[in-house]
Order: structure tokens, then sequence, then C-alpha cells
């Protein structure tokens, strides 16, 4: 009986997250915008309004703003509801779409786009728009309250809120000390041969990947490759499962964005899951959702200002709760146990918006025999 | 005009009468000039990138080449071998229960490939359904020609399968019964009447088959095939629109191959006097349950997959969440737009098809090829070209939102006009002019000669045409999400924005919805249809 309703669960849970998985691969999930377990409505359960300033002491926002976000209805949209609530006056008219389409879209739109602010999952996208001349560059006063490494260096645009790579592991198979700090050590360590998950096909993992080519070179990012594939590396189609997989005992250890184990334990606290982090190399990219006020508003006042509601308390305090990412403002914790972004090593002199150059990575990956 | 009035529709059907054929070929070439007009915006981006030209030649370019061109050939290949003969049961046999095993056959069609080939992979892929129910360590790899080959056949026969059903419907099956009575075996007559009198609908339902399968990117992307759309994609994303035009240049280029391909393939079709008429049915005797149950294997696994995959979303779905999941408005705005543009596609269908069939001039066939040609450009390309081009000329019109829905209705009509044409021109050729002669010689005007005696005769294809572009418009997701206006919500936005976000228990009530929908569709337009007529 009890087999029964066990097999009855992996059947279940092979529907649904083998499912969930495979947004990353269809080219109409985007990296960050993946499953999401126990999520609630705004609200401020279990947790103080951390430090920062609040929306109340912002200047207030009226009239209509068109946001094209790369960032989904089911992520962001409680928090444009919350912020619309607050004004009588003021309306958010959002178009949703993959960041990537947003900015081929305001390319082709040229003069006559409606685009006030573009809201991406990445610095790529960003990146990508302000060096198409189409950013605004924003004040002194709203970029600096975000630190200079989380901003465009001539402030065109600002990261809203934060994701980390990391090495989330089974805590009955590996103490902390076991995982090594260095991402180069994983092929080479005896203990991780056969029980190590990746994710071949994923966005954020390509993005991590295409960092190891550029900072270390293409054939250190090839002997890496080829290293974890002769140590048994196993595949899956999306992080949220290898985080499964590891909380689930199925294997050891991987490689995801940090929000992914804390999904994972947000559904199930109790489960032999933890976070490392290597330092100063690619396994440690800190890559930002961010901001940019579009060059074709026709109230650029109001973008600004909404682009300051974004960096307030409420809506850091959101992101850290809510989508498990880290909070860009000094005076907000992430949320779980993780490191803050001090405690962080990111590889230094990395330009993020770099990662869109995904083509060469793709043939490397196929080039190491891995089929994407 | 000798009638003076300036009623459009009047002025359309003396268009239409052949008497001014000058008028008519005019009104073709417009509408041939407005589909084919979004390549502009490709070649324009194209020439863009002209320093780039050694892309095209590029071993990982020709390797991508002749992907997509194994695949096209496959999936024509298999579907016409699954269409045809499914078609002929379903239509000129005593099967039983042949209405409703229409309806079934034609139902993969509402599948949209990203829902087919995502259950497909979540059941038979790697740590899929099948493995965790088998126990076993790993199975073979779904991913790659084979599996792409697979789904999409699943997905697309039932073009094939319906305009030739549409054929064999307006068979004149005197004519069989006449080679019979000249000595010809079942098989002889078969081959020497009722193939070229088919030939034209199931090269139309092929050439369907074989553009489909060259712009859909849903399927090839989940199933991790290197076809044109999968590039084109990736250059979308590293920000190279002018890189991705180029690729779509390849991609029209390949299309004009098919295109010429398909028409020294179909023939020119068997004209009769007596469309219809006479129906006698092959007997299968005890071959009736078995031909059934053979006839039922490709739709089940067609239609199960994605409905377990999407049972089982239900089943697991989470906590809701704030603008994700079903609307009944969405499902009203899906039906809308997918109904103008099934409207307005059958009506730019009509000159050019008539034009085509009746009409044998290179010009009139130059007006219908033209208008396949965007039906194989993919819909993001498409979608970025008319977002160019609104936002270009539309100027206070476009920011304001007002161009966008008209702009979306015309990505869909150029997108999906061969599917209303085919079938159009293939119940035109069908329909002999002498017919219309006739009525004229009774002293019947050109317009009413047309009206009554053409337009009822050939009715069943151009409502079949239209049904095609309503089911293909419920699905389409690529042009959808750049040209809707903001808030805009269609049954396929609401799965997309679920699934992104991975709330697949939010994803599985729209997408029902979508099949729910088209399915109740394909029933309705199978009854229009007047389809069992013994």
């Amino acid at each position: 009986m009890s087999r029964h309703t066990s097999r009855r669960r992996e059947f279940l849970a092979a529907g649904a997250v083998g499912l969930a998985g495979l947004a990353g691969c269809t080219g109409f999930g985007e990296d960050g915008e993946e499953f999401q377990p126990g999520i609630i409505g705004y609200g401020r359960e279990g947790r103080e309004l951390p430090g920062g300033t609040s929306m109340q002491e912002m200047p207030p926002l009226s009239g209509t703003l068109d946001v094209y976000s790369g960032r989904g209805v089911a992520l962001v949209g409680s928090l444009f509801d919350y912020i619309e609530g607050l004004y009588d006056d003021f309306t958010i008219s959002p178009r949703y779409d993959s960041s990537t389409a947003l900015v081929n879209r305001i390319e082709q739109e040229g003069d006559n786009s409606v685009a006030d602010l573009f809201f991406s999952v990445n610095a790529g996208a960003l990146g990508a728009l302000a060096d198409r001349g189409r950013a605004t560059a924003l004040p002194g006063d709203v970029a600096s309250l975000v630190r200079e490494e989380f901003r465009d260096p001539q402030d065109r645009w600002v990261g809203t809120s934060g994701r980390a790579r990391s090495v989330p592991y089974n805590t009955d198979r590996f103490q902390a000390g076991d995982i090594p700090d260095d991402i180069y050590a994983f092929p080479e360590e005896p203990r991780f041969e056969g029980t190590v998950g990746w994710t071949p096909t994923y966005g954020s993992f390509q993005a991590f990947v295409t960092a190891m080519r550029i900072i270390d070179g293409r054939d250190r990012a090839k002997s890496w490759l080829e290293g974890m594939i002769d140590a048994g590396a196993e595949s899956y189609a999306d992080e949220f499962q290898v985080a499964q997989a590891i909380a689930d005992g199925e294997i050891g250890a991987g490689f995801t964005n940090h929000y992914y184990p804390q999904r994972v334990l947000d559904g199930r606290p109790d489960a032999p899951l933890a976070t490392a982090f290597t330092r100063n190399d690619p396994g440690a990219i800190f890559n930002v959702a961010g901001a940019l006020v579009v060059n074709t508003t026709d109230d650029e006042e109001l973008a600004t200002n909404f682009v300051r509601h974004l960096l307030s308390a409420e809506a850091q305090d959101y992101f850290a709760r809510i989508t498990f990412e880290y909070p860009l403002i000094p005076d907000v914790e992430p949320v779980g146990d993780l490191p803050t972004i001090d405690e962080l090593d990111p590889p230094e002199g990395l330009d993020l918006s770099e990662l869109s150059d995904l083509e060469p990575t793709i043939e490397l990956l196929r080039e190491v025999g891995l089929s994407v | 005009m000798s009638t003076g009035t300036g009623d459009p529709l009047g002025r359309l059907r003396e268009l239409l009468s052949g008497e001014r054929s000058t008028g008519l070929t005019l009104l073709a070439g417009a509408i041939a000039a407005a589909v084919a007009s979004p390549l502009v915006w490709v070649l324009a981006s194209a020439f863009e990138a002209r320093g780039e030209l050694g892309l095209l030649a590029r071993p990982a370019t020709i390797e991508v080449l002749v992907n997509s061109t194994l695949l096209v050939a496959a999936v024509t290949g298999l579907s016409i071998l699954l269409g045809v003969p499914l078609a002929y049961l379903t239509v000129r046999t005593d099967l039983p229960a042949r209405r409703a095993l229409s309806v079934l056959l034609a139902m993969p069609l509402v599948v949209p490939s990203y829902i087919g080939a995502f259950a497909f992979v979540s059941a038979l892929g790697p740590r899929g359904i099948l493995q965790s129910l088998l126990g076993v360590q790993s199975i073979p790899s779904l991913y790659g020609f084979a599996g792409t080959t697979l789904v999409l056949t699943l997905y697309t026969y039932p073009y094939v399968f319906i305009t030739t059903r549409a054929s064999l419907k307006t068979l004149d099956t005197r004519l069989v019964d006449a080679a019979r009575t000249l000595g010809h075996g079942r098989w002889a007559a078969f081959r020497r009447v009722t193939v070229p009198q088919i030939k034209p609908a199931v090269a139309a339902g092929a050439l369907l088959v074989a553009l489909y399968t060259l712009s859909d990117f849903g399927t090839p992307q989940i199933m991790r095939f290197d076809v044109f759309t999968r590039v084109i994609f990736v250059r979308f994303n590293s920000f190279s629109s002018d890189l991705a035009a180029l690729l779509s240049l390849q991609l029209v280029a390949v299309t004009v191959v098919i295109l010429a391909v398909e028409s020294k393939v179909r023939g020119s079709g068997v004209r009769s006097e007596h469309p219809g008429g006479q129906q006698s049915r092959l007997r299968l005797g005890k071959w009736r349950i078995p031909a059934l149950a053979g006839a039922m294997v490709v739709p089940v696994l067609a239609l199960a997959v994605p409905l377990a995959i999407l049972g089982l979303w239900l089943a697991a779905a989470g906590p809701g969440r704030g603008g994700v999941g079903f609307s009944v408005g969405a499902a009203l705005n899906s039906v809308g737009v997918a109904g103008a543009a099934a409207l307005a596609a059958a009506l730019c269908a009509l000159p050019l098809a008539y034009l085509a069939a009746r009409d044998g001039s290179p010009l009139a066939r130059l007006f219908e090829r033209a208008a396949y040609v965007g039906y194989a450009v993919p819909g993001v390309v498409m979608g970025l070209a008319l977002v160019f081009a609104g936002a270009r000329y539309g100027g206070v019109l476009y920011r304001q939102g007002l161009l966008l829905l008209p702009l979306l209705v015309f990505a869909y009509v150029v997108r999906f006009l061969p599917q209303a044409i085919g079938s159009a021109r293939a119940s035109f050729l069908q329909v002999s002019p002498r017919l219309t002669e006739a009525a004229r010689t009774l002293g019947e005007p050109p317009g009413r000669a047309f009206r009554r005696v053409t337009l009822p005769l050939v009715a069943p294809g151009i409502v079949g045409g239209a049904a095609l572009v309503f089911l293909t418009t419920m699905k389409e997701l690529p042009a959808t999400l750049l040209l809707r206006p903001s808030g805009f919500e269609t049954l396929v936005t609401q799965v997309w924005s679920a699934q992104r976000s991975g709330y697949y228990g939010q994803a599985a009530v729209p997408a029902l919805a979508l099949l729910a929908v088209s399915a109740v569709s394909l029933f309705l337009i199978v009854r229009l249809e007047g389809y069992d007529v013994d």
C-alpha cells in the first residue's frame, strides 16, 4: 500500500516537476521567471518592514506609465497592483513579454515607442538597450540608492534585485567544508563523481558558461565542461529540478541560481539542503534584474519616480520575500539562510551585459558533446 | 461598373464573375502585395547585415539548412501517408461512426505545438512519466530528428486529412463508376480517376504541412533539433535582429523552392460537371472494426498525451497567483480575433483562389504563390516587421494602441491565408466553368450566376479553409505576444504567462479551455458542412 502511494507520488512529481522544468528550454520562459511554490500576495507576515526609504516618503506618482516588463505578471503583478493602489491617479499599463523580445521591440518602434520604462530580468538586456542609445540617464539621487557595481557606469540603468550563482548541496551527503570555493576544483574532486547535477539547456547555466569563457578563456571553459562530463554530471531540464533532486538525495550537489534552493526550502523547510558559494570565479557571478527609463518616455519624472519606488523598502522587501532574490539597497537583508551581499565574492571586472553573447557558448557546449 | 452601385459586395461578385478579369486581377494583385509586404522589412533588415553574408555559408548554417529540409520532407511525407488513407476511410467507405471519427481525426490540429511537444517530452523524455512508471534508469532519447518528426507529424497531418476529405466529398463518383464499367479494377479506377481528382487537394494540404513545419518554433525548440526558426531565435536573443532577418531570407528562399515543387507536382485536377454527384461507398465488410481501431490510434496518441499531462498539471496545481490563470474574457478575445482573421482570410482568399483556378496566366499563379510566402515566415519575424511598420507609419494611432488589433489580425491573415486559399482553389478547380456558362446562357447575369451556381458548390471548401485559419489562429503565440494591445489577454497568452513562471496548474485551465473551444468549433464546422449526405 505504502509502496503504491509512493509510486503514485513519484508519478505526480514527475509530472509536475518534469514540466516545471522545461520552461527554460521552451524559449517561452526566461531566467529567474520560473517555479515558485507557496507564493502569497503582498503582505508583511512574519517580517517587519526593513530599513530603507518607504514609498510613503517618496514623491507621489500620477498619470499613466507604460511599463515594458520582461518579468512575468506572476512575479511582479501584485507589486504593480500595490503601487497603483497607493495613488488615486496613477495607472500602470504593462506589456509583458520576454526581455529580449522587448528590447527588439523597442528598437523596431524607434521614436514612436510607447515605452516609458523597461523592466528586465537581466543586465544583458538592459545593457543592449542602453547601447542602442535608448536609455535616459537616471538622476544621481535615484541611481545612488544602489551600489555602483549593480548599476550602469553611466547610470543609464539600475539593478532592482539580484541573483547569485550558487552550489546547493545535500547536507546528509556533504559537510559545508566539503564544497570547494573554486569552481574549477569540482571536476577534480573524486567525491563529486556521478553526483553533480547541471542544466546545459538552461539560460542561467549558459550565462554562467559564457562568463567562464569571457573571464578565463574558451580553452579553460572547455576543459572544465569536459572534466564535468567525465565526472558523470547529470543533466536536468532546469535548476529548480536540480535543487529538488538534491533535496531528494538523488544527487549530492549542483549548480543553480541561489533562489532555487530557497524556493525548495520554502515548500519543504526540513529538506537536507544548504547552499555554498564559490569565490571570485565564474561560479560566483552575480546578475541583476533592473529598470531603465526609455528615451521616448513622455513623462520622464514619473518614470524616474517609479524606479525610485522599485528601490523602496517595500519593493525591496517584496523581492527578498516573494522572489527570494537579493535586495539591492543596503538596508534590506535577503530572506533565508544566505550570506549577505557583502559576504559574496563575485568575479571582478565582468561586464554583465556581455553575458548575452550566447552563441559561442552554445557552440562550445555542442563541441563537447552536450545536446542543447 | 455597369450596375453603377457603390455596393462593394456587388462589385466583388462582378469582379469574380470573370467578366471583369482586369479588375479581378488588380484586386488579387493588391491582396498579394499586401500580404507579401512584411517581406520588405525582412529584406531591408537583411540588407543591414550584408557585411555578414558569410554567415549563410558557414558549416553550422548549412547544417541547419539540411536539417530543415530533411524535417520538412519527413513530416510532409508521413502526413500524406497518414492523411490520405484516413480521409478515404472516412469519406468513401462504410466505416462506422464516420462523423465522430472525422472530428477526432482533425482534432490534433487544435493542439498548439508548444503544448504537444512539451507534453511528449514530459511523458517520454528523460526523468519523464514513462521512465518513472517503468522504473528504469534510462530510455531512448526522444530529442532530435526522430522526436521532432514524430510530434510535428502528429499535429500537422490533419491539414492533409482535411483538404483531402473536402475533395473526396465533392468527388464525382460517377467517373469512378464509368471507369469500372469500362473494365478497370477497383485499384486501377482509384489510380486513374480518383487520384487525379484529389491530387490538387492532397498537394494543397501537403504544402500547408511543409510550410507549417518550416515556420514552427515550439516543437524543434523543445525537441532540441536545430532548424531555421531555432537559430533565428538565438539571433534575436543576442539582439541581432539583422542577422535574424538574413537567416529569415534564407528561410524564404527555401519556401520558394517548396512552392515551386508543389506547383510541379499537384497537376491541374479534373473538372466535373457533377461535383459531389452520386456517392457510392466502398464496403469494408469484416474490416470495418479493425479499420476503425487502426484509424483511432493516431488521434488518440496525439490527444491523450497532452490531455494526460494537462490533467496532471491540474492535479498538482499549487495555490493560485494573481494575474495568472483563466478568464472568460480571454476566451472571448481568442474567439474574436480568430474569427476576424478567419473571415478576413476567407474574403482575401476568394479572388486569389478563383483567379488561380480559372486563369492559368503566369500573373495569376504569381499572385497566388506570393500569398504563400508569408506562411513560412516565423511569427516573431512577422510580429517585429509589423511593429516596425505600425510605429513608423502609424503615428499617434500607434502610440494610442489603436493600430495593434488590426495589425494583429493582419499578421494572422498574412501567416495563415494559404490555408484558406488552398482549399478554396481546390474547390474551384473541381467545378467546371461550363456550369456557370450554362447559367449565363439561361440569362443569369454574371454575378448572379456566380452566386447561385459556383458559390454553393465551392462553399464547403471556403468554409473549411476559413475554419483552418480560425483553428490555427487560436493557437498562434509569437505574433500574438508582440502585437496584442497592452492588457489584451487571449487563451494562449494566459498559458504562456502561467507556464513561464512555473504555475502549471494555472496554465492547464486556459490550455484546456483552448482545446475545448477549438474542439467545439471543429465539431460545428463539420456539422455545418453537412458532412453526412448519404
